[in-house]
């Protein structure tokens, strides 16, 4: 319960934060933190416009989508607090349940018809794919490492103590870290600020939504965020109490989004067809923290 | 319980007797009659099965045969239960299916005995403990459901497919004559017990092997599924539905059935299966994607499913080398699960398709677009068909997948770095067919069902007659009874697992309760997420209460004369993932270049197509090599009916020589 009220109050201010460090960076001053907030409450307000083409998937697929992200949600712990659903293997639920969602993100791009946004559904199923060994070879490390398999047996088992295990540490969170930015197909991949079709990935998928649905979409991005910084906290967390827990899980997620946001500012998007060779590259560091958990745990021959 | 043994085959003579008869528009029900008595018939024999009572009795098959064991045992009785299920639906399907051939009334009877004789045959598959006759039964099944496959027989294309089929059938078949002769020469019995003798005496790798081969051949484990893109397209829909719902996975009865008799070098043995298997799903799925036939996507995602059925066997397998009871009954425990819900969901899949293919005509996805307007039933079926087979909650796929998971999960907390490590990048492998059988279903059908008709068709489609559209409703309940009450089927397959091993009998181990409670609480998260989703689309519908919706042209980015043809198309889709695994699935294109001076060019054909990697590299070169040494035996088959005369006499005088100095006894 704990770690729902957390990610919601983190996914209030974290793109915030994103677009904040950005303005920032390239000399201006930006809009104010709650912005994304008051855009998405806006759009909630809002009339629709449907494509002429499109179906009843096109209007359920936006619900789909972030009810998916929503339960993914209740699936996380907070440190030592069970996330509401939790049980051995709920990593595999959860990145199922994320699957589901990004079906019906895909096919509703697809309902319209439109010459561009199947680009951008056949990009994004692509990069989920190629994203999804790293994520599954991560968490059986983890499992190898702690014995057990479920998200909050793992973490409020990790123990970081030696110097091996705060290097792999330190790259499970940046696989994570990694991993969102592909979710949410921000900067190395794709440009969320873009302006041409043809090069885009998510936004192109949505070109067609808009009110209320456009508005889940968007607070479906600003969850996944703030999941995938619930998921690196915990990785760190430990057994500390409460007390230092939760300010330390804003300060992290904080932290997290200062990091997109320097990311998106300093560095280019990667071509288009070298997209893949950057994912797969993230299996194979989670290969190093595999090789890495065998040595921990005493098994590596 | 005999009686009922005997029942069956008396029911279904009957119904064939009864469908030479009857008039040509009543042909399919007298058909599907005889298929459902014959399936109450067997599966109360099933249901005894699983209730602990097992039926078996021996009869004598004359001096050659011997004994012949036939026994209904808790396995079998799966599979019994599943065939059936199947075949009820097919025969359903089917007589709505070819409606449009009522009027030749021959090839509806020579179609619908078929059909009888093939469920019959697979039951009998299941049921018969005696090598020879489990190769007669076997051969009935093959040649029968070949002949269902060439239904569509004036054309060619087809026919080949038919014959292709066959070839590799009788491939299998010599390679399971082998098993069976080499275990009748080391033990002196036929029966499938002596197979128990063997291996507690003989190295098991090798006659596992043999086995592995015959019966792969059938299930369609790389590199010995060439025949499944074939058949299955060319077959019509409902027996596509059957054949790739069960009869593949009598070739996993089958591995199943050798497997529960090994003694030692399971270990080895599940290393092998596991990486075939995970090869096997990778490129079946790989494939999968990138076609355009629908009906051949779905045979490609046949071979992914066995994949993953094998990688459960494989898991179990090294449960049993490593003595880990949980393991065994994870893997073969998600590997049984599986086999039923695929049979399941792929049916439901090749039915909708059939449907598809009944009101267009057509197999290629590309001509095809917005179906969901003129046949939303089909396409919500279909979407429900795609959702499960991606192993997605909330249907019955993700249970079937979560087993075969958390097996793998399981085996990571083995000892032995070679088994971790290969757990763990069956578990990436695993993941990734997830992720491409996502882009492969959103593919599909978005490319048939979304946005708007590609190319004019010559009719317009309608839903289908709900005669096909009952059936699969039915396999919808039975999907979503697996994904509410796992808890039923799981203890089901506990039972049958813990008396499947001959050699030790494997007590259920407490883990694998837990595992049964974790399924139920799934199933209940899985409605959560239902709830979840209700609870959103409710909140959406009042906030939209009042407001403006408008219905517009779609985003054209500035370009308002777009047609339907600037939809993105199923190739496109498909395309960047082609390209990077071009080593894997061949491309291959036909087209003209514009040549230097062509100032005003014609209209051009652009064709490309891919190719089967097995096919085109291997198995295509060694046929022709074989064709072309085939050439120089010309000769012996010159037409004359003398030179036949011939051979004849040369090989009486021949047989008499030998026996004379007997060299042959």
């Amino acid at each position: 319960m704990l770690s729902f009220l957390l990610i919601i109050l983190a996914a209030a201010f974290f793109t915030g934060i994103i677009i904040r460090t950005k303005s920032i960076a390239s000399g201006r001053k930006g809009p104010g933190l709650f912005q994304p907030i008051k855009d998405v409450i806006r759009l909630f307000k809002k009339g629709t416009v449907y494509s002429e083409t499109s179906s009843f998937v096109f209007r359920i697929a936006p619900t789909i989508y972030f009810s998916s992200v929503f339960v993914a949600m209740l699936v996380v712990p907070f440190g030592q607090s069970k996330g509401l659903i939790s049980f051995n293997g709920d990593f595999i639920f959860f990145a199922y349940v994320l699957g589901l969602g990004k079906f019906f993100s895909i096919i509703g791009a697809m309902d319209t018809g439109s010459s561009f946004e199947g680009m951008g559904a056949s990009r994004e199923a692509l990069y989920s794919m190629f994203a999804e060994p790293a994520f599954f070879i991560l968490m059986g490390s983890l499992a190898l490492l702690t014995g057990h398999t479920s998200f909050q047996e793992i973490f409020a088992t990790l123990h970081l103590g030696s110097s091996i295990t705060y290097a792999l540490g330190g790259l499970a969170a940046l696989v994570f870290l990694m991993i969102a930015m592909i979710e949410n197909s921000r900067m190395p991949l794709d440009d969320p600020k873009t302006h041409l079709e043809l090069t885009m990935v998510h936004e192109v998928m949505i070109l067609d939504n808009s009110g209320f649905d456009l508005g889940l979409i968007l607070t479906a991005g600003y969850l996944k965020f703030a999941i995938y910084g619930a998921i690196i906290f915990n990785l760190f967390s430990g057994t500390i109490s409460y007390g230092y827990a939760i300010p330390m899980f804003l300060v992290v997620q904080a932290f997290l989004a200062f990091v997109v946001g320097m990311i998106e500012s300093f560095m280019a998007r990667f071509r288009m067809n070298h997209n893949a060779q950057f994912i797969v590259v993230l299996s194979s560091v989670s290969l190093l923290i595999f090789f890495g958990a065998l040595l921990v745990s005493g098994k590596f021959i | 319980m005999v009686e009922l043994i005997n029942l069956s085959w008396i029911i279904a003579l009957l119904a064939v007797i009864a469908l030479l008869l009857v008039p040509a528009n009543i042909k399919a029900y007298t058909a599907a009659f005889g298929v459902v008595a014959n399936a109450i018939t067997t599966s109360w024999l099933a249901i005894l099965a699983l209730t602990g009572q097992l039926v078996s009795f021996t009869f004598y098959g004359g001096n050659i045969m011997g004994d012949m064991l036939i026994r209904v045992d808790q396995l079998s009785a799966w599979f019994i239960l599943i065939i059936n299920f199947t075949c009820i639906t097919g025969v359903f399907y089917g007589s709505g299916y070819l409606k449009a051939y009522d009027n030749s009334a021959k090839k509806l009877s020579m179609h619908w005995i078929l059909f009888i004789l093939f469920q019959l045959s697979m039951v009998w598959v299941c049921m018969i403990q005696h090598g020879l006759m489990f190769l007669i039964a076997w051969e009935i099944m093959s040649l029968s459901s070949m002949m269902l496959v060439i239904f569509d027989s004036h054309n060619p294309k087809t026919l080949k497919d038919g014959i292709n089929y066959l070839v590799q059938m009788h491939i299998s078949v010599v390679f399971l004559t082998i098993g069976f002769i080499w275990v009748y020469f080391q033990t002196g019995s036929f029966s499938f017990d002596a197979f128990s003798t063997y291996f507690g005496l003989n190295s098991n790798i090798w006659l596992f092997l043999v086995f592995f081969v015959g019966f792969g051949l059938k299930a369609g484990f790389i590199p010995l599924h060439s025949w499944l893109p074939h058949a299955h397209p060319a077959a019509p829909s409902h027996v596509s539905g059957v054949m790739s719902g069960v009869i593949v996975k009598l070739g996993i009865y089958g591995i199943f059935r050798v497997a529960s008799y090994l003694r030692s070098d399971n270990l080895m043995l599940g290393e092998i299966l596991i990486t075939i298997s995970v090869l096997t799903g990778l490129y079946g799925i790989l494939n999968a994607a990138v076609h355009r036939d629908f009906k051949k996507m779905l045979a490609y995602c046949t071979i992914e499913n066995i994949g993953i059925i094998g990688i459960g066997i494989g898991i179990g397998l090294i449960g049993l080398g490593n003595h880990v009871p949980i393991l065994y009954y994870l893997g073969f425990g998600g590997a049984l699960l599986h086999v039923l819900n695929h049979s399941l969901f792929k049916s439901l899949l090749f039915y909708s398709a059939g449907s598809v293919y009944q009101q267009t005509h057509t197999r290629d996805m590309e001509k095809l677009g917005g179906l969901i307007k003129s046949m939303p039933r089909t396409a919500v079926i279909f979407l429900i068909g795609a959702i499960a087979i991606g192993g997605m909650p909330p249907f019955n796929g993700f249970i079937s997948e979560f087993l075969i998971y958390s097996g793998l999960i399981e085996g990571i907390k083995l000892h032995d770095m070679t088994q971790i490590t290969m757990m763990v990048l069956t578990f990436a492998g695993l993941s990734i067919i997830g992720g491409l059988s996502v882009l492969t279903f959103t593919k599909t059908f978005g490319t048939i069902f979304l946005g708007t008709q590609r190319q004019p068709l010559q009719h317009k489609p309608h839903e289908v007659s709900s005669l096909m559209l009952i059936p699969q409703y039915v396999i919808i309940v039975a999907m979503l009874s697996v994904a509410i009450f796992p808890r039923i089927y799981l203890e089901v397959i506990g039972n049958i697992l813990s008396g499947l091993t001959k050699s030790t009998i494997i007590p259920q181990p407490v883990e694998f309760a837990g595992y049964i409670s974790t399924m139920q609480s799934i199933s209940l998260y899985s409605l959560l997420f239902i709830c979840t989703i209700a609870v959103f689309w409710g909140i959406r519908m009042l906030a939209l209460v009042g407001k403006s919706q408008v219905v517009g042209a779609t985003w054209g980015c500035g370009y308002t004369a777009g047609t339907s043809k600037i939809q993105y198309t199923a190739k496109s889709f498909s395309k960047s993932l082609g390209k990077t695994f071009d080593f894997i699935v061949i491309e291959r294109k036909q087209y003209e270049e514009l040549k230097a001076g062509e100032i005003f060019p014609k209209e051009k054909k652009y064709t490309s197509h891919y190719h089967d990697f097995f096919e085109f590299r291997f198995i295509r070169i060694i046929t022709n090599r074989l064709i072309y040494s085939a050439n120089y035996f010309k000769f012996i088959q010159n037409g004359r009916i003398q030179s036949y005369v011939l051979y004849g006499i040369v090989f009486i005088i021949a047989i008499f020589i030998l026996t004379i100095f007997k060299i042959v006894p």
